[in-house]
């Protein structure tokens, strides 16, 4: 299923640690259950860590164009 | 709030990045005291130490400082106990590279046993805490699968370097220069090329805002230099010259490749203004293109070689003109962005907190820089000058090293004196 654009976080030109805060910012007005997109050009490792922590989950695709695209679950 | 809670200690990377420069600085001071000498041959006593001055005092100290803090940020992989390691790691390897220099110099059998034993305890440490770390996780990014062959190449170059140290000191027989250009092409291309491949997949889009490095040649190429190396070291046993020729073309080619594909991605960044990474990357990169130009020449006229000139043209353009600059490079963004997450771990958050770039300034990094590219340019120039260039050349370098030394050690200052300002 598509994630809409108004729940996507591009942070691929974004210096760090923007695509952190943005990421968290939108998490936080997502309800249980509903799904984000975070595009960026490295995997997130520590972004991982912390969405372990607040029990989400995540899956990562790595694009032809170097892009990770995590979908995140609130 | 940012809570990176698997990143360790700013103390444990830092102590890396602030005495690997002094090596640079004793490699100028080599050119000083030994002139000409150095520059005469690829084997002369000063040119064995100064090399290793550079690729075992700085560029693998830098790369060890750096992984610690590298690992967990990039592969998800946190070193056990990074204060101990560091706290074993740091002395062993500076007073191994100062010793193995000191051994090359003054041909002293003790000075290399030291140097082997102190160097032997900082990879066995390294790459037991690194390995067993990063081989639990999967490969689930170019990175993360180039930092493992990296390590692997690592413990190649480490154990050949041994092996050679042991027969340099009890004078074994051994085909040396066949295994000394073997271990060098592990060291550069297996152990350093990989790792900064690996590295630059991540740091490159994220500090100079470039687009992402495309995901199929960046699966391959860590594979493909390795690749190559394993059938160049099989291929050893045959005693044939046709498979180190073939190897060196392969190496070029694939080092090349990448080194185009980072100057086409820098050349679409989105930051506006060039700071002084994206000018140390610039010239490392076309160092870069130079030294594999000549390292093909040279395997396709085997001739060249036969100029004395030629061997320490292409040492000093592949050191100065292409690994150390990316590693400065690197380290002027990678220092003042830990100092910067220290200050957001130790609670600083929201409170005046200085931007990373007053931190470590660009002005006297841009100055360092130049400074930095007229040692290197001077130290290139004095192989076809050596009775005049190569002490110029060398108090440059000094002074080079020494600048960047000194600006690290006030980014240092500058954070610890925000740490004593900030409110309990």
């Amino acid at each position: 299923m598509d994630i809409p654009a108004e729940r996507t976080v591009d942070a691929r030109y974004l210096e760090p640690p923007q695509p952190f805060v943005d990421t968290m910012e939108m998490l936080a007005t997502l309800q249980p259950g509903e799904e984000m997109l975070l595009l960026l050009f490295r995997e997130p490792h520590p972004l991982y860590r912390v969405l372990q922590q607040n029990g989400h989950r995540w899956r990562t695709e790595l694009h032809d164009d170097g892009t990770f695209a995590v979908r995140i679950t609130c | 709030m940012l809570s990176f809670d698997q990143v360790p200690p700013l103390a444990a990377p830092l102590r890396f990045f602030v005495t690997a420069p002094l090596f640079i600085a004793l490699a100028g001071l080599l050119a000083v005291i030994d002139g000409p000498a150095i520059l005469a041959s690829r084997w002369t006593p000063a040119a064995l130490a100064a090399t290793h001055l550079l690729t075992v005092g700085f560029m693998l100290q830098v790369m060890l400082g750096a992984l610690i803090q590298v690992l967990p940020v990039v592969a998800g992989a946190a070193l056990a106990r990074p204060l101990l390691v560091a706290r074993i790691v740091h002395p062993a390897i500076n007073l191994g590279a100062l010793a193995l220099a000191g051994g090359f110099l003054w041909s002293a059998p003790g000075w290399l046993h030291a140097a082997g034993t102190l160097l032997a305890l900082a990879l066995l440490v390294f790459v037991g805490a690194a390995g067993s770390a990063l081989f639990r996780v999967p490969s689930t990014s170019p990175s993360v699968r180039g930092l493992k062959l990296s390590l692997a190449g690592l413990a190649v170059v480490g154990g050949s370097g041994l092996f050679m140290l042991l027969a340099l000191a009890g004078g074994w027989s051994v085909p040396l220069l066949a295994l000394a250009d073997l271990h060098a092409a592990w060291g550069l291309a297996g152990w350093a090329g990989v790792l900064l491949a690996a590295v630059a997949y991540v740091v490159v889009p994220m500090f100079q805002l470039t687009p992402g490095y495309a995901a199929r040649p960046a699966w391959r190429f860590p594979l493909f230099l390795f690749a190559v190396l394993l059938a160049w070291s099989v291929a050893l046993a045959f005693d044939a010259d046709w498979p180190a020729q073939l190897g060196r073309l392969l190496l070029a080619a694939g080092g090349a490749a990448f080194a185009v594909q980072t100057l086409r991605l820098q050349a679409q960044r989105r930051r506006a203004r060039p700071d002084t990474t994206f000018r140390y990357w610039q010239f490392g990169l076309y160092g870069t293109l130079l030294a594999l130009a000549m390292l093909a020449a040279g395997a396709l006229f085997p001739a060249l070689a036969d100029d004395p000139r030629w061997t320490p043209a292409f040492g000093l353009v592949l050191l100065l003109g292409a690994f150390v600059p990316l590693i400065v490079g690197m380290l002027a963004k990678i220092v003042p962005f830990l100092l910067w997450l220290d200050l957001q771990n130790q609670g600083l958050v929201g409170k005046a907190l200085p931007p990373m770039n007053k931190l470590l300034p660009e002005a006297p990094m841009q100055r360092q820089f130049q400074v930095f590219v007229a040692a290197a340019g001077l130290a290139l120039v004095a192989v076809f000058l050596p009775d005049w260039l190569s002490r110029p050349a060398g108090l440059l370098l000094i002074a080079a090293a020494l600048w960047l030394a000194v600006n690290l050690l006030q980014a240092a200052w500058r954070h610890g004196r925000q740490l004593q300002q900030a409110p309990a």
